[in-house]
């Protein structure tokens, strides 16, 4: 489903050149959950903004299903509307209602039907569980019931992949947990998925692998059993001593 | 700390004894300079009652005078039997029942009220006003999101055009789009006079809006964009809705600013609020009162604006 090959990503700040991504390759197939691991400035969170152009790249190639990204051919537009993405900060529109939230994209890009778009909507916030807030505005909702919302928009797109970008790391504690169950539900219908996430109890029961990351490399990419009991690489050892 | 809540209103009515003296003052230094307040000379410059004179059409006799109260209704008849029915004021009628008339005497005059010179003036400022806001909010949208493009061209010439008016005068802005522009292009002067108020407030409303979109953070677009919302939709949709609510106070500011500036095309002859309160100062020589009704004229577009303003703030901050 997804295609990574050579990946590089150079930020160059005032001739300090910094290789946030450094040739990383890797392929995730239909279905699959991968957890991308590894400490602050890894350029874990980089990898994932280049998989749907949000970060452009400096070399390499990122095809999903069949898409190539850095093909000038393709329609950078066209291709996100495949890849469903959630970020740290949630980024509702704040001057919609929830349901608005939910429905822009539908109407705009896949110019949906009033009642096709907000039928489509409800039913998603059902599924989160929120779906008697679908009139309230992002600001009155919890940081957890933000980023529920904030899946059911990515979801509201039928994406074949879900890219997360630190899901839970904005939230207060207590909130965490139904956002993780929201994410486990969709892993299990079948949803592929890239998690950017510090959830080590996620990856453990939900990954299908992890990915490493540390520098920009990809340093590791094994099964989670084998990852956080025998981890292969030194820094990925480390890594685990810190935060287990 | 507890803060106790403590009663506003002896202050405001402080505020209020602080404005009374000021006005008492303000009458005080006038009796000084013994300057004679005449007040009733200004309300014919709003409106008043023009006299419009009622002629014969040819020569006839008057055959017949009916009165309908404070108006007379006169039937001429001419030579030929034909027949002319004139409404004139009563008190106005010059003639009596049979009295021979030729083609163009007066018979006598109607009145009707008109608007003065101050409530032309009014109107004027009003439209051009209006036209040269609605264009400059255009003009401004434009150019602040060209200042904001990828390309280097879009943003060289929006900035080229930012600096250029807001580093010179607005009157010599008028003066170059009248003299020049207009004669070059044949402009009528009011067309000129409006075309440099829009571009003069463009180039403000520029810069609110690039400021208003650039403080709308960066999650925003980019969650538009992963959606699949193109760059334009993206702007549409989701950042300028958001730095509309955030740039509404200055932008209202703009306009107020906007309106008083339009007294400075009175400088190509354009009769607006302010040159015709200079005019009804030479028939009526009651300056002050004149430039005082001129000042509260003013008052009376800008204090509803600012008022419209904030009940739209107030309408947009229900998502807060």
């Amino acid at each position: 489903m997804i295609e990574v090959r050579d990946l590089v990503k150079v930020f160059d700040t005032r001739g300090q050149v910094v290789r946030a991504v450094d040739h990383v390759s890797t392929n995730v197939a239909k279905g699959e959950v991968l957890v991308v691991l590894g400490p602050s400035g890894s350029g874990k969170s980089t990898f994932l903004r280049c998989l749907n152009g949000l970060e452009s790249f400096d070399e390499g190639s990122v095809a999903i299903d069949g898409l190539q990204l850095n093909d000038p051919k393709t329609d950078i537009n066209a291709y996100r509307r495949e890849v469903g993405m959630v970020f740290q900060h949630f980024n509702l529109f704040p001057h919609m209602t929830v349901l608005e939230n939910l429905c822009l994209a539908q109407k705009v890009v896949r110019k949906r039907s009033k009642q096709e778009r907000e039928a489509k909507a409800r039913a998603l916030l059902e599924k989160v569980g929120i779906g008697q807030k679908a009139n309230e505005y992002p600001s009155r909702l919890s940081g957890g019931q933000q980023q529920r919302v904030a899946i059911a928009r990515a979801l509201s797109m039928d994406p074949k992949v879900m890219l997360f970008d630190e899901p839970t790391s904005a939230l207060d504690p207590e909130m965490v947990g139904e956002v993780l169950d929201v994410m486990k539900t969709l892993a299990l219908e079948g949803m592929t998925m890239v998690c950017v996430t510090h959830e080590m109890g996620f990856a453990r029961e939900v990954a299908d692998r992890v990915l490493f990351f540390d520098h920009g490399k990809l340093l590791e990419d094994s099964p989670p059993e084998s990852f956080f009991t025998s981890p292969k690489d030194l820094r990925a050892q480390a890594f685990l001593r810190q935060v287990l | 700390m507890i803060k106790h809540k403590k009663a506003q209103w002896p202050w405001h009515g402080l505020t209020a004894l602080v404005l009374v003296g000021l006005a008492v003052s303000l009458y005080y230094a006038t009796s000084v300079i013994s300057y004679e307040w005449r007040w009733s000379r200004v309300p014919q410059y709003f409106a008043y009652q023009a006299e419009e004179a009622q002629r014969a059409a040819g020569y006839g006799k008057v055959e017949a005078i009916v009165q309908q109260g404070s108006m007379a209704k006169v039937i001429l008849r001419d030579e030929d039997g034909g027949e002319q029915v004139l409404d004139v004021e009563q008190s106005s009628l010059q003639l009596s029942k049979g009295d021979d008339v030729a083609e163009g005497d007066l018979i006598g005059v109607t009145r009707h009220w008109t608007a003065g010179p101050l409530a032309w003036g009014l109107w004027t400022t009003v439209w051009i006003s209006l036209a040269s806001g609605v264009l400059g909010l255009l003009v401004g949208l434009v150019a602040g999101l060209c200042r904001l493009s990828n390309n280097p061209t879009l943003r060289d010439l929006s900035t080229v055009y930012v600096e250029l008016v807001r580093g010179t005068p607005l009157l010599v802005q008028i003066f170059i789009f009248y003299f020049f522009i207009g004669t070059v292009l044949n402009l009528s002067r009011e067309f000129a006079g409006v075309a440099a108020l829009a571009l003069f407030t463009g180039a403000y409303v520029a810069e609110i809006v690039r400021a208003g979109v650039q403080s709308i953070a960066r999650g925003q677009s980019e969650a538009a964009r992963s959606l699949g919302l193109s760059a334009s939709q993206s702007m549409r949709h989701v950042v300028l809705p958001q730095a509309f609510k955030r740039v509404l106070p200055p932008l209202a500011g703009q306009f107020i600013s906007l309106v008083k500036d339009t007294s400075l095309v009175s400088v190509i002859a354009i009769t607006e609020l302010t040159k015709s309160g200079r005019e009804a100062i030479t028939t009526s020589f009651s300056t002050f009162e004149i430039w005082f009704c001129v000042a509260g004229l003013y008052l009376l577009i800008n204090l509803p604006l600012s008022h419209f303003a904030s009940r739209l703030e107030r309408r947009l901050a229900q998502s807060d």
